[in-house]
């Protein structure tokens, strides 16, 4: 009776996730999917040292008002004018860092994959928390 | 006793005809922009379908590209209106999705998601975007292929400027599709050369990038913020 009961549970529990799997399955994500071997968390990146390029993926506006030191600016608003000024100064053994402004941000996936797909480089790596996280550890360490 | 469940009832009663909603007329949205639109803009409109006002407490986007505005913070009963939402195409290519946010007072429908999509055209595709020799490199020539978009009939392409570093030959394989070669004069000294490519007859290119490098050895300086 308990098994009955238990299965029956089940069969229920089946029947909300295949409406969610027909409802959602034309929905796309708002965020473009990156393994986790595609990610680096800040200190990883910091470590590689003068062996990363950094990619800064925000808006003109704000990498004007500050930017990881060295950072070259690329976004998807100016992709067609800023992607041939970084080829010219890319470095195939150096690894690539991308950062937008937040952990939610897209920005820098998004370029992290055009660089993959379009340009076909390699060894191209999205920044955990991005701009955000990146202040809040130079902060920490100012403050200490 | 008599008189808290009266008073319960009312209040339920009250609450009830005081309801306030917000009826969207749609809330996803699929635009399509030509060659060139430098914005998008779709409108989601809405009508207060309900008795009472309807406070907009804020209106967000999910992406720095895009930027939302209401017509009014309050929606009387029986008001219509409309967040108008505008995505800064830039260069972005294929199919973009966005979302605003907007969140009322209104508990029932505290916050509604609006969708917008965009499917960008693009003229034509360059693969790779960057062709490269190491120093040294037996100076042969590599191939990019150049793909107009489905509704582009393009019929020949063009590749500027002239370089003295790099041959740039350029043929037809198919419909709508082209072959670049390209062949570096010597890969003996760092050269670059950025070609713009473009139909014949319009002046919207994509860019092929071209090098030789001589790459010194990487370092192991740590970068401090």
């Amino acid at each position: 009776m308990k098994l009955k009961q238990a299965l029956l549970l089940v069969l229920l529990a089946f029947v909300p996730a295949i409406g969610q799997a027909i409802y959602f399955h034309d929905k796309v994500s708002w965020q473009t999917p990156v393994a986790a071997s595609e990610m680096v968390t800040v200190t990883q990146a910091r470590a590689w040292g003068d062996n990363a390029t950094w990619i800064d993926a925000r808006p003109d506006a704000e990498f004007a008002q500050d930017h990881v030191p060295g950072a070259i600016l690329l976004n998807e608003d100016r992709w067609n004018e800023l992607l041939p000024q970084f080829l010219v100064v890319w470095s195939p053994e150096k690894k690539i860092v991308v950062y937008c402004s937040t952990q939610g941000c897209n920005a820098s996936r998004e370029i992290a994959h055009r660089l993959r797909t379009e340009a076909q480089l390699q060894n191209v790596f999205v920044l955990e928390g991005g701009w955000e996280e990146w202040v809040k550890r130079r902060d920490e360490e100012n403050a200490q | 006793m008599k008189t808290q469940v009266l008073a319960f009832t009312l209040s339920i009663l009250l609450c009830a005809s005081a309801r306030s909603e917000l009826k969207w007329e749609q809330t996803q949205l699929e635009l399509h922009p030509a060659v060139g639109d430098k914005v998008a803009v779709g409108h989601f409109k809405y009508k207060n379908t309900g008795t009472a006002p309807v406070k907009i407490k804020s209106v967000h986007s999910s992406c720095g590209c895009t930027t939302a505005q209401t017509q009014k913070d309050q929606v009387a009963p029986g008001e219509s209106g409309e967040i108008t939402a505008t995505f800064n195409i830039g260069d972005r290519t294929g199919t973009q999705v966005k979302s605003v946010t907007v969140e009322t007072d209104n508990p029932a429908q505290a916050s509604t998601v609006l969708v917008l999509k965009a499917v960008i055209p693009q003229m034509l595709e360059v693969q790779p975007a960057l062709v490269y020799w190491q120093g040294g490199e037996a100076p042969k020539s590599k191939t990019v292929s150049v793909t107009a978009g489905k509704d582009f009939p393009v019929k020949q392409i063009k590749v500027t400027p002239v370089s003295t570093d790099f041959q740039v030959k350029v043929s037809k394989v198919g419909d709508g599709e082209f072959k670049v070669e390209v062949q570096p004069r010597d890969t003996a000294h760092q050269m670059v050369a950025t070609f713009a490519i473009q139909p014949d007859d319009s002046p919207k290119a994509v860019y092929l990038s071209a090098r030789v490098i001589n790459s010194p050895p990487p370092t192991t300086t740590a970068v401090k913020p």
